[in-house]
């Protein structure tokens, strides 16, 4: 049901000539434009990525231990909330762009995995965590669940941008010979390319 | 203008580099060293997004520019160094399209420039809480120099030209960001309208497959709005800075250039593989 609206969402917009495009091809095969999306969904990082970890080192007790964590928070926060709103706008253009390539694509089904897992930790973390920050405000070192949270954070979140960026690779690209595995999570057999299993023979180790 | 038509007679030597090692590798786990790349450039944006925002006035304000800067030195060292050691990993595996890249000329200036504004001026002008030297002016004068080069660079690179919205938008949103009240509303109108303008040029007195028109019109309109961006730029850093020190218009305008370098660095890293 998922891949017939992401199929459904590429051909949108498609005129009736042989070489008419629709708007996910045109995007994607626009001179520039793509880029720019690319581009900017990658500097953008710098932005989200580097501030988020700047509070979160400080739930670590690794920086800004002189000031109080919702001092830095109030500060930071708007950036890293504006830069993840970029970050979100582009994505999705850029997954508009070739939703079936991505629906297929391993990568970005674990991204979107870990994504979905930094988003529970920021609800824990504003509704759990947080709940008693007056006692813990000010301390250089802030209690285990808030590290705990910055940990989980810091890492869900460098996992999201390694996946992201393996997106780019074709490693596992369904249509290639792949482990039984790799098919069955990204439904290659229902992809454009099918699924070829690669055989198990390929994987013995010669004596 | 790239590294090959600057140095043309390197071409053997460069052709070579991925023979030696590590490249041979580097280049088929080249994926692995990317991301470390693009983490370590993440460190390294974010330590100079806090420490230029304060240097501006902004940002983490409860703070002064010194704390700020020894919060977050160490971040800022693994990131720069970190961008350095796998940008020339990288770099080697992918030696000869780098050579013909005017992209990645844009980007090593950035990186030159940018460590010169990093160590020669920024650090020591946050840590004296923004009491300038003469050799922090002269550090940050040249590695302005060199980002503006850059900028140039991408400007006369053809292709690559378009990478410069990044670094327009960028500059836009720290002027939004630093700026408060009407000023930010006047500001944003401003560009808001620029932006409009850009749009009705290029879709609805022109068509945008109409290259030959919609381009100059394009170019005229983009040089109007960074005109707009960095005009407001020096007025809100000019009318904040009134009545202060000269020397508080410099640290300012340092905290803007600091960010821009790295973003433009960025840039150029990205559009090396797009043109």
């Amino acid at each position: 049901m998922i891949r017939a609206f992401l199929v459904w969402l590429q051909s949108l917009g498609r005129g009736s000539g042989p070489d008419a495009q629709s708007w996910s091809e045109a995007l994607h095969g626009s001179l520039n434009f793509w880029n720019l999306l690319e581009g900017t969904h990658l500097i953008t990082l710098l932005l989200f990525a580097g501030t988020i970890f700047a509070v979160d080192l400080r739930l670590l007790g690794v920086t800004f231990r002189k000031l109080k964590v919702s001092e830095l928070s109030e500060r930071v926060l708007p950036l890293t909330v504006f830069g993840f709103a970029m970050m979100v706008v582009t994505g999705l253009a850029l997954f508009f762009a070739k939703p079936v390539e991505y629906y297929h694509n391993i990568w970005f089904r674990m991204k979107l995995i870990f994504i979905i897992g930094a988003m529970i930790n920021i609800v824990v973390f504003h509704y759990r965590v947080q709940k008693n920050i007056a006692a813990w405000d000010a301390a250089p070192l802030p209690p285990w669940p808030a590290r705990a949270s910055a940990i989980a954070s810091l890492s869900a979140w460098v996992v999201v941008i390694v996946f992201g960026r393996f997106i780019a690779y074709n490693w596992f690209d369904c249509g290639k010979p792949l482990p039984h595995f790799f098919n069955v999570v990204e439904e290659c057999k229902i992809s454009e390319h099918g699924a070829i299993d690669l055989k198990p023979a390929a994987f013995k180790v010669k004596p | 203008m790239k590294f090959s038509i600057l140095f043309p007679q390197l071409r053997g030597w460069v052709g070579h580099l991925a023979n030696v090692w590590p490249a041979p590798f580097v280049k088929p786990n080249f994926a692995i060293f990317e991301v470390f790349h693009i983490l370590t450039l993440i460190m390294l944006g974010g330590a100079s997004i806090l420490i230029g925002l304060r240097l501006m006035g902004s940002g983490v304000t409860d703070e002064k520019p010194s704390d700020v800067y020894k919060d977050m030195r160490v971040w800022l060292n693994i990131g720069l160094w970190g961008v350095f050691f796998t940008g020339i990993l990288i770099g080697m595996a992918n030696a000869e399209r780098l050579y013909d890249s005017a992209a990645f000329l844009a980007k090593m200036l950035c990186l030159v420039g940018g460590i010169m504004l990093v160590y020669g001026a920024t650090r020591p002008v946050a840590l004296a809480d923004g009491e300038i030297s003469t050799s922090a002016l002269v550090w940050g004068g040249l590695g302005t120099l060199l980002w503006l080069g850059a900028i140039v660079v991408f400007l006369t690179g053809g292709l690559i030209t378009p990478g410069l919205y990044h670094v327009l938008t960028a500059a836009a949103l720290i002027v939004a960001f630093v700026t408060k009240g009407r000023q930010r509303w006047i500001y944003a109108a401003g560009l808001g309208a620029v932006l409009i303008a850009m749009y009705v040029a290029t879709h609805v007195i022109l068509q945008p497959d109409d290259l030959k028109n919609a381009d100059p019109a394009n170019v005229a309109l983009a040089w109007l709005a960074g005109l707009w961006i960095f005009g407001f730029a020096g007025w809100a850093v000019w009318s904040g800075s009134r009545g202060a020190t000269p020397s508080g218009l410099f640290v300012k305008a340092l905290g803007y250039v600091t960010i821009l370098v790295w973003v433009t660095a960025a840039a150029g890293g990205r559009w090396i593989a797009f043109a």
